[in-house]
């Protein structure tokens, strides 16, 4: 316990450099950072409507959030998050499209099959990763540039709608993933992604094969000699990893843009891998770390029309926050412990 | 903050907001203009229609980056939407289109102006350029050069031209269709090399394509390519060949290897509609403003570092077939 609260101190702490740090960025582009702030505050959370902005914009955030948590809980770094989204929102999209059917049953089989092409996506690397080693980083990285490049090319030239823009035909009605509140995009996605993230929490914590993951995670060597099927479990958990990305494509495509596009929702995937680590791997503190940088994300919209502040000054501040927290964390493993760096993320 | 110490601000803000209504003469305009693509090509030459306005015309002039997450764009849009103090809001980028229509339905008072295209709502002004008149003449000037052959320093007797496309949409289209054609009316012997490149943010394929086409013998490479297009234009550096730029003046990206800028005058356009309002002129919702060569919204600009290899005859023949196409004589082809 009191490990965690030093851990949870540290994060804040990390949080706390890298705003004030911003701070100082913002002041360079010669805008007040208190201004900026509030603006950001009011974008976020503003009024009603802009409150649910922001939990459209924690969604695939979470969702990314809790695929990277389950890979992480076992050691594996899953950075293929990104195109496993691409891939099923394109999934998810098409089986809008094409086909029709009962609307809950349609919503359902668009979100099995986007599911199914974010594992198909990471189907490949996970095998190399789990029969003969390979770097999962390396491999997941470079699928996501054939994901994007895919479904771009499948959407202009196969199924591109009449029209100067680079979008696949509307999905039926019957797919819509229904939204919260009329007047937001917000959608149930939200609540999948709260289940989700509740239910990696209580696989991890109180099932047999979840602590067999954490096992590995701490020590994979350990767990071996435990009696754990190393490889198949690093398959297994990959594959699951990955149809969650996918999941979270499909929830955009069917929840919020009923179509796919190129450029369709770039960023989200890495977005849920920062989130994650900021959490240390933990899905319910995941929840806690997208709020945060969903919230980031929508306030800074207003920055663009409220400020002269630029919308891009939340990339900064994003990537503060990654380089403060990766600094603690190596302190602080340092100091703790000098096995560390055989453990997770072996680079 | 309370509600009522808040509603204090909100009550020094409006008197002040009165107070300097009050002192300025005239209303003051304010426009904004939303895109992805303030940093590149044709969007440089909005930005810097916008300034000039701002600098000539006093008008307060708001710059909206969308970024490129789909999911940010109608929370943009409302924000722009609701604040209601713009009175014309420039939009430029085809993937906003689906944003852009929702809000000029949700914000019927707020004028939205659409840059480079015509869509089908009603509630929307629309810029459009005749990009294919442009190309035309840039089609011309370089099936007039590739005749010439080796009779000019750098060319081969190839008799072909070359087009590197981003992306195969129908406004790029456009520009081929112009060039095919102005290749054709200028010099019926000269073959069109047209290659897309499928992507507009990739410079190293742009060189790579445009180097093929070289070595199939088209000496003269248009681009309409956007960031991947740079890559054209370094390919004729590095080839010692030409190349032909477009929107903006390119003639600095490669001296004395871009022969010619087709240039888009994105400036002239958002300049001019921003008069208008600072006129009190009424810009009519669902018009269409056509800028094309008559109205100097697009034109081939020689490049002075290559203009004087340029034959006099060249030059002539092109001016005639701008004076043909601004009277009418010649209707260039278009894509829609």
């Amino acid at each position: 316990m009191n490990d965690r609260i030093s851990a949870l101190s540290g994060q804040a702490l990390a949080i706390m450099i890298a705003l004030a740090l911003g701070a100082m960025v913002i002041l360079a582009v010669s805008e007040s950072p208190l201004h900026v702030l509030l603006t950001l505050l009011d974008g976020a959370f503003g009024n009603p409507e802009r409150i649910l902005g922001t939990l459209l914009q924690t969604t695939p955030i979470l969702i990314c959030g809790v695929a990277a948590c389950i890979s992480l809980r076992g050691g594996l770094f899953n950075i293929g998050i990104e195109g496993q989204l691409f891939m099923g929102g394109f999934a998810a999209t098409w089986i809008g499209f094409s086909f029709e059917m009962p609307p809950v049953l349609h919503v359902m089989a668009g979100l099995g099959f986007a599911a199914f092409a974010g594992l198909a996506w990471v189907a490949i690397p996970a095998f190399f990763r789990a029969r003969y080693q390979t770097n999962e980083v390396v491999s997941t990285i470079l699928a996501n540039y054939v994901a994007v490049l895919i479904t771009s090319y499948l959407t202009i030239n196969i199924f591109k709608r009449a029209g100067g823009a680079p979008d696949t035909p509307p999905i039926l009605e019957s797919a819509y993933l229904p939204q919260l509140f009329s007047f937001s995009r917000a959608n149930w996605g939200l609540v999948i992604g709260l289940v989700l993230a509740i239910g990696a929490h209580f696989f991890f914590t109180r099932t047999a094969r979840g602590y067999a993951v954490t096992e590995m995670g701490a020590n994979p060597k350990f767990a071996e000699y435990g009696g754990i099927d190393i490889k198949k479990q690093t398959f297994f958990l990959m594959l699951a990893s990955g149809a969650v990305g996918g999941l979270a494509g499909g929830i955009e495509s069917l929840g919020v843009h009923h179509r796919f596009m190129e450029g369709f929702a770039p960023g989200f995937g890495f977005d849920g891998v920062i989130a994650a680590l900021l959490a240390n791997g933990n899905p319910l503190g995941t929840i806690v770390t997208a709020l945060f940088f969903g919230a980031l994300r929508s306030g800074s919209l207003l920055l663009e029309v409220d400020t002269t502040a630029s919308r891009e000054i939340i990339t900064v501040i994003q990537a503060l926050i990654i380089l403060a927290v990766s600094a603690q964390i190596l302190v602080r493993r340092r100091a703790t412990d000098s096995s560390a760096g055989e453990r997770r993320w072996k680079f | 903050m309370s509600s009522w110490s808040r509603r204090l601000i909100a009550v020094c803000g409006a008197s002040a907001l009165a107070f300097a209504a009050t002192a300025a003469s005239a209303k003051e305009v304010s426009v904004a203009a939303i895109s992805g693509y303030f940093a590149q090509g044709f969007g440089v030459s909005i930005v810097n229609g916008l300034k000039k306005a701002e600098k000539d015309l006093g008008v307060k002039v708001k710059l909206i980056d969308t970024g490129n997450r789909a999911l940010d764009y109608e929370e943009q849009f409302n924000n722009v939407g609701k604040s209601g103090e713009y009175d014309l809001v420039f939009v430029m980028g085809w993937e906003l289109v689906d944003a852009l229509q929702k809000a000029a339905t949700a914000y019927p008072n707020t004028k939205f102006v659409f840059i480079d295209g015509v869509l089908d709502s009603k509630q929307i002004v629309y810029a459009n350029f005749a990009q294919n008149q442009g190309s035309f003449l840039a089609g011309a000037l370089s099936a007039l050069m590739a005749e010439k052959g080796s009779a000019i320093e750098g060319l081969g007797d190839g008799k072909a031209i070359g087009f590197v496309g981003g992306r195969d949409i129908p406004v790029i289209r456009d520009f081929l269709g112009g060039y095919e054609a102005g290749a054709k009316a200028a010099a019926p012997d000269v073959r069109v090399d047209s290659v897309f490149a499928g992507t507009f943010d990739d410079p190293a394929k742009g060189s790579e394509l445009t180097m093929a086409l070289y070595g199939q013998g088209a000496d003269i490479v248009y681009n309409v390519a956007g960031p991947t297009g740079e890559g054209v234009l370094q390919a004729s550096a590095a080839a010692d060949k030409y190349s032909i730029g477009v929107d903006v003046d390119q003639c600095d990206v490669a001296p004395g290897h871009v022969m010619a800028s087709m240039l888009k005058r994105g400036d002239v356009a958002v300049y001019n509609l921003v008069k208008d309002v600072v006129d009190g002129k009424t810009i009519e919702p669902g018009s269409t403003h056509t800028y094309d060569l008559k109205s100097g919204g697009v034109e081939l600009l020689l490049c002075p570092k290559v203009e004087d290899k340029i034959p006099a005859e060249v030059k002539a023949k092109v001016e005639a077939l701008k004076t043909e196409v601004i009277d009418g004589k010649i209707v260039v082809p278009t894509v829609k």
